[in-house]
């Protein structure tokens, strides 16, 4: 499988998820995968503008001209797509949440109705499924945890895919790994 | 009293939360001896630090939002990040939300909700609650009846907070109505959006026929 984790870690001197995420990746790669590291904190990604041009100027492509122009590419290459981040105030971290705003040139604007409710069309037949990996915060309880797993459901239903795993880092890298791996 | 409004739209005073903030904030101004300062995040972006001087110098703070991807905004969450932790000694103002996202349902919003109230606990500030509405997109296309009712709404969410410093659960409650919709509502809503606002705007930008373009190779 073609495997895409995107490391949201915006503190280059916390080097825990940093760690973590290098294990994860040989452990990926030794059953077999090819899997893709992306450090979003060594890219450009300006937060989105609001502008829609992707949608009603230059459809399916942003109109920013930086680093979130490819890696639209690389995230609708993969067919697993691995979001990294600490926990930051119980959410995720902005670096890794302006990636995923810049990530709606793939969607279509139009409305249809998915599960009872109004959602955008799919641009393309296919999206990776997504795993989640998040770092635990010390304040991190069981409240948080209802909240950021419904709040990335919701995200999961509107980028038109499905929640494959959601983890902490916690869990030894290879059960991650494992999780990955099986369908 | 006091408000300090930071709208955190990146599209600032043209976009659809300024609109639901100008109605709010002409409201809350009614009530004698009320003041009110707007602030931008996108316009702080380079200098959070001063828009985090701001929060701590109000009493109450309401931060708007559009929704992104079911949740706020990266932007507003980098300023939700440089607010924690408070400044040593500061007093923490009273801290509400507003928000609105571009699906017609006001139920796209709850679950942010559920964060916002967590996140001000977090900063160990009283929460006054969160105005949320769907529909924030199509508000141009709408009737004039119905966008008044939405203004109208707005107005008096706002002069109650000038009156009584409080957002009231139930106003709230029927100020966000539709919470969802039927499938015959949504049946009947989608192709005129689809083809009233979407279609006319790729047409502007002669970009119709482009409209299903697939840039990327799978
Ligand atoms: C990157 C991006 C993501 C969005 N995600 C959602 C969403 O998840 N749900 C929704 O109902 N609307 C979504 N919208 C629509 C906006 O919430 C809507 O256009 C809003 O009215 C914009 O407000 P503003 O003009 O104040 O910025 C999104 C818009 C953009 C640009």
């Amino acid at each position: 499988m073609k495997i895409l984790i995107l490391n949201g870690n915006p503190d280059a001197s916390d080097t825990g998820l940093d760690d973590y995420i290098a294990e994860l990746g040989t452990q990926l790669a030794e059953s077999g995968n090819d899997a893709e590291l992306v450090t979003l904190r060594e890219k450009k990604i300006r937060p989105c503008t609001g502008c829609f041009g992707c949608w009603i100027k230059t459809p399916g492509t942003c109109s920013i001209p930086d680093d979130a122009i490819e890696l639209a590419g690389r995230y609708l290459a993969a067919d697993v797509v691995i979001l990294a981040s600490p926990l930051v105030n119980g959410y995720l971290s902005s670096l890794l949440k302006n990636a995923i705003d810049r990530n709606i040139p793939i969607i279509h604007p139009y409305l249809e109705a998915v599960d009872g409710e109004v959602h955008h069309l799919k641009r393309y037949d296919r999206y990776p499924e997504i795993g989640i990996l998040l770092q635990r915060e010390p304040s991190t309880d069981e409240e948080d945890i209802e909240i950021v797993t419904d709040l990335f459901k919701r995200m999961i239903i509107n980028m038109r895919t499905t929640l494959k795993f959601l983890e902490f880092t916690d869990k030894p890298a290879p059960e991650v790994a494992h999780a990955v791996n099986i369908h | 009293m006091q408000l300090t409004f930071i709208n955190g739209s990146p599209r600032g005073a043209k976009g659809n939360t300024a609109r639901l903030m100008d109605n709010f904030v002409r409201g809350f101004l009614e009530t004698p001896g009320a003041s009110c300062a707007v602030e931008y995040v996108a316009k702080h972006r380079t200098d959070l630090a001063g828009l985090k001087k701001i929060f701590y110098a109000s009493e109450n703070v309401i931060i708007g939002f559009p929704l992104y991807v079911d949740a706020m905004p990266g932007s507003v969450k980098e300023f939700l990040d440089v607010l924690i932790p408070p400044p040593q000694g500061a007093a923490v103002p009273a801290l509400g939300f507003m928000s609105q996202c571009g699906f017609p349902e006001t139920g796209h919003l709850r679950f942010v909700e559920r964060y916002l109230e967590k996140y001000t606990k977090r900063l160990g500030a009283s929460y006054l609650g969160s105005i949320m509405k769907g529909g924030g997109e199509g508000l141009h296309m709408q009737p004039k009846f119905l966008v008044d009712k939405f203004e109208n709404g707005l107005h008096s969410l706002g002069k109650k907070f000038g009156e009584t410093g409080r957002l009231d659960k139930d106003d709230l409650d029927r100020f966000a109505y539709p919470e969802q919709l039927t499938p015959e509502q949504i049946g009947g809503l989608l192709p005129y959006v689809n083809t009233r606002l979407w279609d006319e705007w790729m047409k502007e930008n002669g970009a119709l026929e482009r409209s299903f373009d697939r840039p990327y190779r799978q």
